[in-house]
């Protein structure tokens, strides 16, 4: 499935992987961020999870962000998602804020968002779970006069992404009889169905084994090709490979925002993160 | 799926056919069966394919039947809306009750949503009587079949024709409702409703509009019985009408689409058959209900496809011996369970206990063409011994049935 | 003036048995995850058995007796029966509950027949317990009221003081790290569900003698509970205790209420048109005085879905 232009004005080739070289990071520095959070803050009652993150992400750039447990990276994920709403500070998709809105319309302005616990619909197949996601691109959600099928654009939609996937042999199996690495794949694959400005991965490796997890960041490089994409991981390996520029967040602050080997480099988070082992 | 569409062609021909095999009074059995299944399958939507559980189904029921009775009254039966035509009063009513109610119900999902049905059907039912200008009071509102298109509809059998033409053509539309993309979002809602907002989708919107779908052909199954009946009471509004389409429909199994309608069709079959023994037959249908919740969770239409998926793997011969195993003490174990309920309703009823006097032997009571005395031992123990005897036929039947599965995956 | 203060008595005490029933469902949900739709059954079981077993043993036996064998009921459903579907889903449990309630009013019928019975309050207590402005106030009602108010306090002091209570009250969060801890858990919800059946059979035993004892009993007021949880949150103890008092002070007062929207017309000058109009308008409070408790609900739905003291879903 190609990509849909983004809503900014940008480099005309999606597949520019200049954009991908840290070095020329600064193109494109004059547009908006993709996102931006300020100053945010969230607070479950007395406990303090998130207390001050800014963080902005460039058009194009794969962006990690990493730190120990309990620092809050998915809590980040939830207020950037919309499934809570900050405590105070802003987060701006592009130029629109969007802390508060509901995830349904967070959603809709081209933000979507996979799970660390796999979060699918288990009895039914595959291809069903990802032409929800289809679906609603073409507005059909309230549609009960005209059967599914009779929508080509759909189905073939449906189609490509399996193909992407690489799961067109499950085309028809349920998603709860799925491996537990097709299932994460299918996780993904839930989140690209809204063709996305803005993908979030949520832990996407979780519990895989090593030829698993190679096998997911290709498909990742692959299918993130023209989108921006934010991932949690703690696979340094991934995180080191896949991205252009990492930020670490420990107890709810990203203390270093930067390329790969700026961050090997850094030395509050060897202290607070890598340890004094850093892998080359 | 060649299978199934054979067996639905030989269900329409055996229905078509079947005011030439029946009495009056059973053909007046049979339209109540069919508005019993098109209800069934009406809830079904919102429970079984949705996942919401109403337990005050009978609201946009008997909406219906008012709306069409008002219809029926109002409307001469002649010009664009003759009688036949108007259970889409039912349907719109249905509709209007459906969209306000199911507002408030889908705010909340899971027990809330269920609670939340109840006290809204029973809101009606408080109000029903107090509105005796729409709901006619005691005594009900009552309305004619005109006559329309040659026919007179004064026979039952017309009418019956017209309530299977109704529930042919609604069974349709829920059928084909299944295959639009609101039809498999319900399914969505079932599954994962968790997972929908952040896909783009606004649950409480989606929710809505499968109440309303439900509540839309639940108010047509409504007006069918107006059709039928020729009357309205707000007795209607009754708790026992959507306890009955719950236990119906589950009876049947939700899972399969024809579930909920087969579970309807037999419980109402039975309770007309039954009905001299009326006052048991709800302990009966409870008894029932709650044995399929336990054993076969699926409901009743499970076994075809226990069939289907367990007929690659054992010989057909190795299924029947145990399903009919099971069968057998199915119906032994009913028959002691029938009798022993029988004899105590009997004998626990006030004309009976009237009739004992201090000292003396109670008197036989009659039961199957039998003589019981309920002083003698032998009328308890051997309805005691049937039920008894049912269950070990039954556990008989589970350890063949283990057997073949371990036979199997040697 | 005395209106007010009889329906005030009389609603708070309303409310406080609207309390002992759903505050053992509210519990049980808030642990378990199961809405018992048989939890009002319980409560009518209470009655009958205490009815059938005040004519042998005495009233204040089988106000005791009753409860103990209703919660002997509650154990063996939840043992036999819930415990069983547990794996299919809460939906499944509610469904069966919802069964089992069927059945046990079917089986009252059967034995006790389609209509009220006569259950009393002993001749022994039937006196004034003080004047109201004249007029008698019966000491049961307060006796009631008492009792509940007394449940109310032990279920308290269990949870809170005891060590059973503790380990109640954890199993409501972490069943399987309690159990890893070496607590028997399906022990522990065992006995939570007999001792909320047991609850609902002491209210039983002892309101059924006041209000009427019939089959109908259990889904009048099984309606009227599930308001109160809906109103008050479930799971809340606190939620229940305001909303059921709310609901109990409204119908109470309501009752005694003549007037109807046309009324508030006539404040307007607009009273015969109101009372051209009909219908709706022209009804008395009084004879909507059981729709009320359902119309707070919608409100309630309206403005804060999640209930007065719920958290949010």
């Amino acid at each position: 499935m190609t990509p849909s232009t983004p809503v900014d004005a940008r480099s005309p080739d999606p597949a520019d992987t200049s954009l991908r070289n840290a070095a020329t990071a600064d193109t494109g520095v004059d547009l908006p961020p993709v996102l931006s959070l300020h100053n945010v803050h969230k607070s479950f009652g007395e406990t303090a999870i998130i207390r001050g993150v800014d963080l902005a992400l460039r058009e194009g750039e794969r962006h990690a962000v990493i730190g120990p447990n309990g620092a809050g990276k998915s809590t980040l994920f939830h207020l950037i998602s919309g499934l809570i709403r900050p405590t105070s500070g802003q987060i701006f998709l592009g130029d629109r804020p969007i802390q508060g809105l509901d995830a349904r319309n967070i959603n809709k302005l081209g933000l979507a968002r996979s799970f660390q616990i796999t979060n699918l619909f288990p009895g039914l197949s595959v291809y069903e779970n990802l032409r929800f996601g289809v679906m609603r691109r073409h507005g059909l959600q309230y549609n009960f006069w005209k059967p599914i099928s009779r929508y080509r654009a759909v189905a073939a939609q449906t189609e490509e992404l399996l193909e992407e996937l690489r799961l067109t042999r499950h085309r028809d199996t349920l998603g709860g009889e799925l491996s537990y690495s097709e299932q994460r794949s299918l996780e993904i694959g839930m989140a690209l169905a809204s063709d996305p400005h803005l993908l979030l991965l949520d832990e996407p490796m979780a519990g895989m084994s090593r030829e698993e997890t190679e096998y997911t960041v290709g498909l990742i490089r692959e299918l993130t090709q023209g989108r921006t994409l934010m991932i949690v991981e703690h696979d340094m390996d991934v995180v080191f490979s896949l991205s252009d520029r990492i930020s670490v967040l420990v107890y709810g602050q990203v203390i270093a925002t930067g390329t790969p080997d700026e961050i090997r480099a850094n030395v509050q988070v060897q202290e607070a993160y890598l340890g004094a082992e850093v892998k080359a | 799926m060649k299978v199934s569409r054979i067996l639905i062609i030989l269900m329409l021909v055996f229905l078509l056919a079947l005011p030439a095999l029946l009495s009056t009074s059973l053909v007046n059995a049979a339209i109540q069966m069919l508005i019993a299944a098109l209800f069934a399958s009406a809830f079904n939507v919102l429970a079984g394919q949705g996942g919401m559980l109403s337990f005050g189904h009978s609201a946009y029921f008997g909406i219906g039947t008012f709306a069409t009775i008002h219809a029926m009254n109002a409307l001469g039966g002649e010009g664009l809306l003759p009688a036949p035509l108007l259970p889409v009063f039912g349907g719109l009513a249905g509709c209007a009750l459906g969209i306000v109610a199911g507002w408030f119900s889908t705010q909340r999902s899971g027990v809330y949503f269920s609670m939340i049905t109840l006290a809204l059907a029973e809101l009606l039912h408080a109000l029903a009587p107090h509105l005796k200008g729409i709901f006619g009071g005691e005594s009900g509102v009552s309305a004619m079949r005109m006559p329309a298109w040659g026919f007179t509809f004064g026979s039952s059998i017309e009418v019956y024709y017209l309530t299977l033409a109704w529930v042919v053509v609604s069974l349709a539309l829920l059928y084909f409702f299944t295959r639009t993309p609101l039809g498999r979002l319900c399914l969505g809602l079932r599954e994962n409703s968790n997972r929908l907002p952040f896909m783009g989708y606004s649950v409480h919107a989606l929710r809505l509009s499968v109440f309303m779908i439900s509540a839309i052909f639940s108010g047509i199954a409504g007006g069918l019985l107006a059709l039928s009946n020729e009357a309205a009471n707000y007795v209607i509004f009754d708790v026992n009408l959507s306890a009955q389409v719950v236990l119906n429909a589950y009876i049947g199994g939700v899972g399969a689409f024809f579930g909920p309608a087969l579970g309807a069709a037999i419980m109402t079959f039975f309770g007309y058959a039954v009905s001299d023994l009326t006052r048991t037959w709800l302990l009966y249908q409870g008894v029932i209900f709650v044995l399929v919740m336990m054993f076969m969770p699926a409901g009743l239409f499970s076994i075809s496809s226990w069939w289907a998926t367990q007929r690659g793997r054992h010989a057909p011969a190795v299924l029947v011996r145990v399903l009919a195993t099971w069968i057998v003490g199915c119906v032994l174990a009913t028959c002691g369970f029938v009798i022993i309920v029988e004899l105590l309703a009997h004998i626990l009823a006030q004309d009976y206990q009237s009739l004992l006097v201090p000292g003396a032997a109670w008197p036989a009571v009659l039961l199957f063409g039998i003589q019981w005395q309920p002083g003698a031992l032998l009328t308890w123990v051997l309805p005691a011994i049937l039920l008894v005897v049912g269950i070990a036929v039954v556990l008989l039947g589970n350890r063949q049935w283990s057997y073949a599965q371990q036979e199997q995956a040697a | 003036m005395e209106f007010f203060t009889v329906s005030l008595l009389n609603g708070t005490i309303y409310g406080l048995l609207l309390f002992m029933v759903s505050a053992g469902l509210t519990l049980i949900f808030g642990m378990m995850g199961v809405l018992n739709f048989a939890h009002t059954s319980f409560y009518m079981v209470g009655a009958y058995l205490a009815y059938s077993l005040q004519e042998v043993v005495g009233f204040w036996p089988a106000i005791i007796i009753s409860p103990l064998i209703v919660g002997v009921l509650g154990a063996v459903v939840e043992r036999y029966m819930l415990r069983r579907v547990h794996q299919y889903g809460h939906g499944h449990q509610l469904l069966l509950t919802f069964g089992l309630s069927f059945i046990i009013a079917e089986v009252i019928k059967l034995f006790y027949g389609n209509y009220p019975v006569d259950y009393r309050i002993p001749e022994s207590l039937r006196f004034s317990a003080f004047d109201v402005f004249g007029a008698n106030y019966p000491f049961y009602r307060l006796l009631i009221g008492g009792t509940s108010l007394l449940m109310f306090a032990l279920i308290y002091l269990l949870l809170t003081k005891t060590r059973v209570g503790i380990v109640v009250r954890s199993a409501i969060y972490r069943p399987r790290m309690v159990e890893a801890l070496g607590h028997n858990v399906p022990m522990v919800f065992m006995g939570v569900f007999a001792v909320g059946a047991a609850l609902a059979g002491l209210a039983g035993a002892v309101a059924g003698a006041f209000y009427t004892t019939n089959p109908n009993m259990a889904i009048e007021l099984g309606v009227l509970v599930f308001v109160v949880v809906v109103v008050g949150g479930l799971g809340s103890l606190e939620g229940a205790m305001v909303a059921s008092l709310l609901i109990g002070l409204i119908s109470s007062f309501s009752v005694g209420i003549d007037y109807s929207l046309a009324d508030l017309f006539g404040l307007m000058g607009a009273r015969e048109w109101a009372e051209g109009v009909g219908g709706l308008l022209t009804l008395k409070l009084s004879s909507l005085a059981a729709t009320i408790p359902f119309l707070l609900m919608l409100l309630v739905l309206l403005f804060r879905p999640s209930g007065l003291m719920g958290t949010r879903e």
